[in-house]
């Protein structure tokens, strides 16, 4: 029987790999080279954040210097808006101006011989409606741009038809001479009736009322 | 790791030198990155992102500052058309008092009407509508009452004077009363309304502060 023997007369240490790149050598030469390559990656990290907050401190001082001219630009602008939306407020006044002088100066020739008026009347507005209440918000001002104007006739009518005559005048009422400021001119039902209160000698005066609408005053 | 440890151990092993180097350039490596690079990274990008906010808002500013003029001249224009507005019919308390306001501006109509003013009343003011975006100053309508006797040809005559002369006045309200024992005198109720500096409203931003 046949028996091989092996000696191993290499030490472990001597052992030399076929590779001419020992790991042993590389691996902390590899290291070194990445911290070092990391370290120069830091440097130029913080110069380039240098340098941005020198470019940074650069353009704040550029702000800084035209910081006046622009505050003048600004509170121009405020100014101009403010006036601007003042005249937007006036505006919405002057577009709702209502001019009654050339209906009251046009009205006589409209009215009968047979017709006494004893009052006319254009009633005050009505105070603006509440804005909806809303919680720590003072309302300022309505945002209606709408009011209504009216125009009451009250007299008497004589003659022999005291009838026809409030119908002429309701009729010129409502002609073109008018209508530029009355939209509608009506008798109110009980409006027209007997003057009972003056005694026999005025059975025949019957007091009259009528109610006209105006063109709305339009605030806008 | 029993094994790197008894590398570590073995003082003749020759791989104990290298991964002692190896450990400690990582250990160096992640310090670097955690410690170094990435705050110094992110103080980069910070300063980049304010370079752009404040470069952006130095370009509104240069526009802003280079149509001054144009700016100028739009806000004398509107302040121009604003101060005509106002002095054409602003009605301003006289003393205090509008309705003595209201007297001394209707007294020389009324006059050349031949309407006999007797009594003058100041009504409450009423607000007018605001516009969007509001003024901080506002405005509103402040009526004055008139009371007075005349023909209807006088009271009418006194109203249309009124009107043409002063443009922002209008007729609020008027009431023509025929009385019994004078059938050719009048007694009448005319209220004219004004535009009138109204109260300050308070800006949104320094609403808020409060």
């Amino acid at each position: 029987m046949k028996a091989s023997l092996h000696f191993n007369l290499i030490r472990k240490e001597e052992i030399l790999s076929p590779s001419p790149v020992r790991l042993r050598v590389m691996l902390p030469i590899l290291s070194l080279l990445l911290v070092a390559a990391l370290a120069v990656w830091w440097m130029l990290a913080l110069t380039r954040a240098h340098a941005a907050n020198q470019k940074l401190a650069a353009v704040n001082a550029e702000i800084e210097s035209l910081s006046r001219s622009h505050q003048t630009v600004l509170s121009l602008c405020a100014e101009e808006k403010e006036l601007s939306a003042s005249l937007r407020q006036i505006g919405f006044y002057t577009n709702a101006l209502t001019r009654f002088g050339g209906l009251l100066s046009g009205l006589p020739e409209h009215v009968p011989a047979d017709i006494q008026i004893t009052e006319l009347y254009v009633p005050p507005p009505a105070p603006p409606p509440a804005p909806a209440p809303m919680p720590g918000v003072k309302a300022a001002a309505p945002t209606s741009t709408f009011e209504c104007v009216s125009l009451r006739l009250a007299g008497r009518a004589g003659g022999d038809a005291p009838a026809d005559a409030v119908d002429s005048l309701l009729t010129a009422l409502r002609k073109p001479d008018f209508t530029n400021l009355i939209v509608r001119a009506a008798v109110p039902p009980g409006a027209f009736r007997q003057e009972a209160a003056r005694g026999q000698g005025n059975r025949n005066t019957l007091l009259f009322e009528i109610q006209c609408d105006c063109v709305p005053r339009r605030f806008e | 790791m029993s094994i790197s440890l008894d590398i570590l151990k073995d003082r003749h092993n020759p791989y104990r030198l290298t991964v002692m180097i190896s450990a400690a350039a990582m250990i160096a490596a992640l310090t670097l990155i955690y410690f170094g690079i990435l705050p110094a990274r992110d103080r980069l990008d910070a300063a980049r992102k304010e370079i752009g906010q404040a470069k952006s808002r130095l370009v509104s500013m240069q526009a802003a500052i280079g149509g001054t003029d144009r700016q100028r001249q739009k806000t004398d224009s509107v302040r121009a058309a604003h101060q005509k507005l106002l002095s054409a019919g602003l009605l301003t308390p006289l003393l205090g008092s509008y309705a003595m306001r209201g007297k001394q501006l209707l007294d020389p109509i009324a006059r050349e009407a031949g309407f006999i003013i007797d009594g003058v009343k100041e009504l409450p003011s009423q607000p007018i509508r605001l516009p969007a975006p509001p003024p901080e100053q506002l405005y509103a309508r402040q009526p004055v009452e008139f009371t007075g006797r005349g023909a209807y040809t006088q009271i009418v005559a006194f109203v249309k004077l009124t009107e043409t002369s002063l443009p922002l006045a209008t007729l609020s309200s008027i009431k023509i009363l025929g009385q019994p024992q004078t059938p050719e005198k009048h007694k009448a109720l005319i209220a004219f309304e004004w535009p009138a500096v109204g109260e300050k409203r308070q800006p949104a931003a320094k609403a808020k502060d409060k």
